[in-house]
Parts: structure tokens; sequence; C-alpha cells
């Protein structure tokens, strides 16, 4: 396990996904409101805060998951980029490449460990050959640290590996599409403490080639994460700064009940 | 006492007990509930319980044994020299039977019984009477027996009434006995209604086990009267009345695969893609209008699709496509049967697949959808697979519907038993000429009836191996998701 780092260098400061102003409606029901957050290259930004604040719902917003919602409406912008992604030109199905997600419970597909990778690389023909694909899917299960445990079994199912196995899978799964922006949804609930040491090891080495975004309910996991954290409270986001700043220092009154445990 | 107030008696009895057993398991803690081991209710139902469940049992063996009883105490007083050369014992016990219910009626009619059976004349003018009908003229003997079935049938009955009674009594003061706040009584209760639901299962096991026990006997018989080799074998069905006849099962099976094929053909692709668009498109608006619709198919009788076959299809099928085409010039086609029995059995794969597609975790949609495949892309390589087990097994269901079905190949594809590969000819299946076969005036015991038992037990065999098929294709796959 590693100890809390809660002093960080942010290597890059450029955007990535800018939000401005994003309003989620269920229904009638207003969901997240006004919500502002610039999300930076090559770091991790966590999101915390209690069940039902809308950290989810946003992160389901940067990648238009919600548009499987029939109930959902999003207002305001947010930009990948520059470019704005729920512009009418823009394909939520493109989009959703280049901005993979993780799921909170595991949830390999019904085919082998191999096909579950290659999966989203033969949709989107990233690759000509069955020596490339099978260079992708390699290289893929390497990153997630799951190559070593499962070389010799690729073609069993996805779905006869351990709980962590199968979350390291998923995880391999979305960066074999080779996206820019990697959003997990509190990836690490379902798994014992051994298996979230090791996706969170992973999800430090992802940070180097993709932007992350990763909800949690853990601050403590929260802290040995990320450079960037925001909390979330009743739909709005409250305090939004460095994770070291937000964990000893925080500025809103909220903030500060809710990582000591006073509220959530 | 007749049977229908017996079992009132009984219930009564039992409803009583009900109501006793509850007030007295209150009175024994003085009206705490606490102290009981069980809710009062419970005490109440196990007193009524002991009360009903073995008088339904005792009374359900006797009336079983009864008939035996009553036939041999007839059979006693017949000599072989009563019955008729050209008859049968069978046939004369049943002409016993309907002279006992003919004494019974001309004694409810006010005859003097003693006097009319010394006089058979009399007694034959009296039963036409009073509308029974005998094959044969009474002899004494045979008026003997009718006696003797009466008076045993009448002791049997009051044997039963006085031995139901006692039993219901006896359960009642038994369990009223039993009655203690230490009495087990829900679990005794609970014992009691894990047996009713072992009963009713095994009913249902029973029953099919009669079912195939009735048809092999039959079969048997079948094939001690006619060569294994021809019925299996030989390409041609042409039964004869006279005798002689040539029962080869094959252009029935092969009619059977037929039409079945074709049915499969359209129902398959119709009923899997409306499922697709039921379980993954449609809105719920939609879905709520069009499923029941669907479902609808169903629930027509499938002489009315006959009827379809006969009046619509047919005819437009012969006008349109054969006869341009030079495929023939009969309406009565297996290509007309195919299509309606397809249309009929497009719920069975649609429905099914829809609430299998549905089964399919939404996590592994959402997943695939986060990676940017399409929902087309979702559904072919995600989707249907996960839920290809349950919709192989609709299909085998559909299958099966599709073989044991008789009347749209009636009307729609006739009953000329040929092998042919022109789907635009006349051909029949199996089920029909099992009915054709049975309906006929030919004797009971001839080959050519008894070839309905052997069509029926190979037609079983076969929907049997489907369904196994089908189990273990679902079997296999399922646990491939959560």
């Amino acid at each position: 396990m590693k100890d809390l780092r809660l002093e960080r260098d942010v290597q890059t400061e450029t955007n990535k996904i800018e939000a401005r102003k994003v309003q989620v409606y269920y229904g009638t029901n207003h969901a997240l409101k006004d919500v502002d957050v610039d999300i930076l290259d090559k770091t991790v930004t966590a999101f915390i805060g209690p069940s039902g604040c809308g950290k989810s719902t946003f992160l389901r917003c940067l990648n238009r998951m919600n548009d499987t919602v029939a109930s959902a409406r999003v207002e305001g912008m947010i930009t990948l980029e520059g470019e704005n992604i729920y512009d009418p030109r823009v394909d939520p199905v493109q989009l959703r490449a280049k901005i993979g997600m993780v799921f909170q419970k595991p949830n390999p597909f019904p085919k082998s460990i191999y096909d579950n990778v290659a999966y989203g690389p033969k949709i989107h023909g990233l690759t000509r050959t069955k020596a490339e694909l099978d260079e992708v899917v390699e290289a893929c299960l390497r990153k997630a640290a799951l190559w070593n445990e499962v070389k010799d079994r690729l073609q069993s199912p996805g779905t006869g590996l351990s709980g962590g196995q199968q979350q390291r899978l998923c995880i391999a799964r979305a960066i074999a599409t080779s996206p820019e922006v990697l959003l997990m949804d509190e990836p690490c609930s379902a798994l014992d403490p051994i298996a979230t040491a090791q996706v969170e090891e992973l999800i430090d080495e992802l940070r180097s080639q993709f932007s992350v975004v990763i909800v949690t309910h853990s601050m403590q996991q929260a802290a040995r994460v990320s450079q960037r954290t925001a909390f979330f409270h009743l739909g709005y986001l409250v305090e939004y700064g460095e994770t070291g700043a937000i964990f000893t220092n925080p500025k809103d009154p909220r903030t500060e009940s809710y990582i000591t445990g006073r509220i959530g | 006492m007749s049977l229908g107030l017996l079992f009132l008696t009984v219930l009564a009895l039992s409803a009583l007990g009900y109501a006793i057993g509850r007030r007295r398991a209150m009175s024994t803690v003085g009206g705490d509930m606490r102290k009981l081991h069980s809710l009062p209710t419970f005490y109440g139902w196990i007193t009524a319980l002991g009360v009903v469940v073995p008088v339904l049992f005792v009374s359900l063996v006797w009336l079983f044994l009864e008939g035996f009883v009553i036939h041999n105490s007839a059979l006693s007083h017949i000599d072989q020299a009563d019955v008729p050369i050209d008859s049968s014992v069978n046939l004369m016990m049943a002409d016993v039977t309907r002279l006992s219910q003919g004494l019974s009626v001309l004694e409810n009619d006010g005859f003097d019984l003693a006097k009319i059976k010394q006089d058979i004349d009399a007694l034959k003018i009296a039963l036409g009477d009073a509308g029974v009908a005998m094959g044969n003229d009474p002899t004494p003997n045979m008026i003997a027996a009718a006696e003797a079935v009466r008076t045993t049938a009448k002791n049997s009955r009051l044997g039963l009434t006085l031995t139901t009674l006692g039993l219901a009594l006896a359960g009642l003061a038994w369990g009223l006995r039993r009655i203690s706040p230490e009495f087990r009584a829900r679990n005794a209760t609970e014992r009691v209604s894990i047996g009713l639901l072992i009963v009713a299962s095994l009913i249902a096991v029973l029953t099919t086990l009669g079912i195939v026990v009735s048809l092999m006997a039959e079969t048997v018989h079948f094939f001690g009267i006619y060569p294994a080799s021809i019925f299996f074998f030989s390409s041609t069905w042409d039964p004869k009345f006279g005798g002689g006849s040539t029962l080869g099962i094959l252009p029935l099976v092969w009619g059977t695969l037929y039409v079945s094929v074709i049915s499969l053909v359209v129902a398959v692709p119709i009923g899997l893609f409306s499922a697709i668009y039921l379980a993954e498109y449609a809105s719920r608006r939609v879905r709520s209008v069009v499923k029941p619709l669907i479902e609808v198919l169903a629930g027509i009788p499938t002489i009315v699709y006959g009827l379809f076959a006969l009046i619509t299809v047919g005819p437009l099928l012969r006008d349109w496509i054969a006869m341009p085409m030079g495929f023939g010039n009969s309406s009565s086609t297996v290509m007309t049967a195919g299509l309606v029995m397809g249309i009929m059995i497009i719920p069975f794969v649609s429905s099914l697949s829809d609430d299998i597609i549905n089964a399919v975790p939404q996590s592994l949609r959402d997943g695939s959808l986060g990676l940017g495949a399409t929902p087309s892309e979702t559904i072919r390589q995600v989707v249907i697979p996960a839920a290809l087990p349950g919709i192989v097994g609709a299909i085998l269901l559909a299958a099966s519907r599709a073989i044991g079905e008789t009347m749209i190949v009636v009307l729609g594809a006739g009953a000329a038993a040929k092998l042919s590969l022109n789907p635009f000819e006349a051909m029949t299946t199996v089920t029909v000429k099992i009915v054709s076969q049975l309906t006929g005036d030919t004797e009971f015991a001839s080959p050519e009836t008894l070839v309905a038992f052997a069509l029926g037990l190979t037609l079983f065999t076969f929907t049997l191996g489907l369904n196994v098929v089908a189990l273990v294709i679902v079997r296999k796959y399922r646990e491939q998701y959560e």
C-alpha cells in the first residue's frame, strides 16, 4: 500500500475538459446545478461527495453516457480540447471512443479474455492484422497489470476471473481503444483491499498517458491517487482544487465537515 | 350419502376443527399468545388438515379400488357360455354395467324389481322405455351379475361413508388432543404443505409417465403385428382398409420436418428481429402496445390459422407464385402450411427472446457503449451472444410447437403423404396421419389403427429429444453472465 501522497506535483497545466454551467435534470429532478470544472491533461482528478450528490451523474456527462437514460437532460457546455461535446455534429459513439469508461461493478463481456480486450480495437478498426491485434491486447493487459496472470488462458471466459482481475480486465478493455480520457466510476468499490491497491497503482501509472477522472467514496483513495479533487454536495460543486489543499486546508465549511466525517 | 354431500360434511368438520383448534390453543395459555409455540392460526390449520388429508387419501384409494371389486363381483356370476360368440367379456361387462344402471332407474320409477327380473321380455321393454340401450338381450346370469354390481356398489358407498366420517372425527379428536403450548403447530403445518406441493409436482410427472406407458403398450402391440423394418424404412405410406397396407413413416417425417423448417425460417428472423426492436429500441409506450399485440397471435386458435391458410394464403401462393413459375397448381402446399405456421409461432420466439434480451444486465450494454460501440454493435456482439442460450431455447420451444401442429397442416398442406422436394406440393405430417388413422372405421386391433400409437411415440421421442437438446444448450451457456 502506498502512503498518503498529499503533496504532489501536477505535471501539466493544459485543460483537457472544460465544463461550464452544467445542469442535469432527470425528469423534473434537478440533479446537477451550475457545475464548472477544468480537468487537466495527464492528471488524476477525483470526485468525492456523499451518495446522490451528482458526482457519478457528472462523470456520465463527460462521455455522454447520460444519453442512454431516456429521462436525462443536460444543459450547459462541456468541451473536450475546445470542442463542445454536446454539439449536434458530435457523434456520441466517436466521443466515447476517445473518453473511455470503467464502471463500478466489473462487467466483462461473456467472451474470452482476449476478445474482451480486442473488442474496442475491433469495432473501431484500430488494427489491420491479427498480429497487430495480438500486440495491442498484450500491451493493454500488461498496462493493466494482468498479463502475467492471464497470458496462459487468454481464450478462457473473462467472467471466470476473480473480481479484482475482472476489474483490471475492464480497465485493459477501456485503454485498448487508446482513449484520451479515462473515466472511472467507483472502480474499487466491489474489490478487496489487495485488488484495490493494484488498481490504484495502475491508475497512477496510467496518468502518464491519459487524463483520469475517478469517482470514489473513499477519501483515502482520493488522497492516495489524485492530484486534483472536486467535492460535490447536493448537486453543487462545492470546492475544487489541488488534492493536498482540499484535504489539509479546505476553504468551504461543507468540505471540511465531509472530510472530517461530520456529514455524508 | 352421496359423494358430494360426504365431502361437504368432511369439509365442514375440518372448518370446525380450524375454529376449535384455534380457540383451544388460545385457551391452553389463557389467552396469552406469546406462550404458544406457533401463531394460533397454525393450530387451527393443523387440526383442519388432520381432518381433511387422511380422508382425501383414503377415499381416493377406496374409489380407485372400488372399480376392481365391483368388476370382480359381477364377473363371478358370468360363465364363459354367457358370452355371445361374436362378442367379448369386456363388451359383456359393459352391458352388465348398463343393465345395473337400468335396474336402478326402474327401481326409482316404481317397478317391482323382483317380479320384472323373472320376465326377461317385460324387462327388455321396460328398459327400452326408460332409455337404457343394451347390446345383447339380458340373460339370467347377466341379471344376477347386474344385481351383484348394484349391491357391491351400495355396500362400498356405505363403507366409504362410514370410514371417512369415522376418520374425520378421529382426526378431529386426535388433532384437538395434540394441542398444547409446546406443540409445534407451525412446523407440522409446513410439513403438510410441503407434502401437498410434492404431490402436486408428482401428479405432473406421473401423468407424463402414464402417457408414455400407454403409448408404449399400444406401440409394442403394433410392432407385434406389423414389421418394424417397413414402418421405419419404407418410403411409402399407403394404408388400406382391407389390410395389406404399407405403413412407412418416412414420408410423414419428411413432411413434418419440411413444414417445420419452413415455419422456423419464417418465424425465427421475424420473431428475433421484433424482439430486438422491442427490447432495445422501442420506447416504453410502443413496447406496451406492440408486445401484447404480438402475443395475440399466440391466442388465435390453430383452426383459425388453418382457415386462413385454406382460404387466403393457399390460393394466393398458387395464383401468384406456384402457377406462374410452374411449380404446380395445388393450393394445399407445404409452403402454405409452413408460412401460416411460421406466423403462428412468431410470438413464441419474439416474446421469450424479448424477455431474455431484457434480462441481459444493463452493465454489459453500458460497458460496450462506454467503449464507443454503436447500439447495433452492442446488440450484435454483446447482447445477443449473452442472450443466445435463452434464444436457442425459445426457438426450440417454437420448433416443438411446429412439429406437433395438426390443424394448420390438414387445412394448409393437405393429407397426401409424399416424399418430394417441391415446396408447392401437398404433403402431410405425422400428427395429421395420427388423427386420420384413429378416426377411420377400421377395427381397433388392426395395424392401420395401431400405427397411430407408433407414430405418436415417434413424435414424442422427437420433441423430447428437441427439449433435451434445448435444456443442454441453455444449461451449458447459462453461467456466462451473472
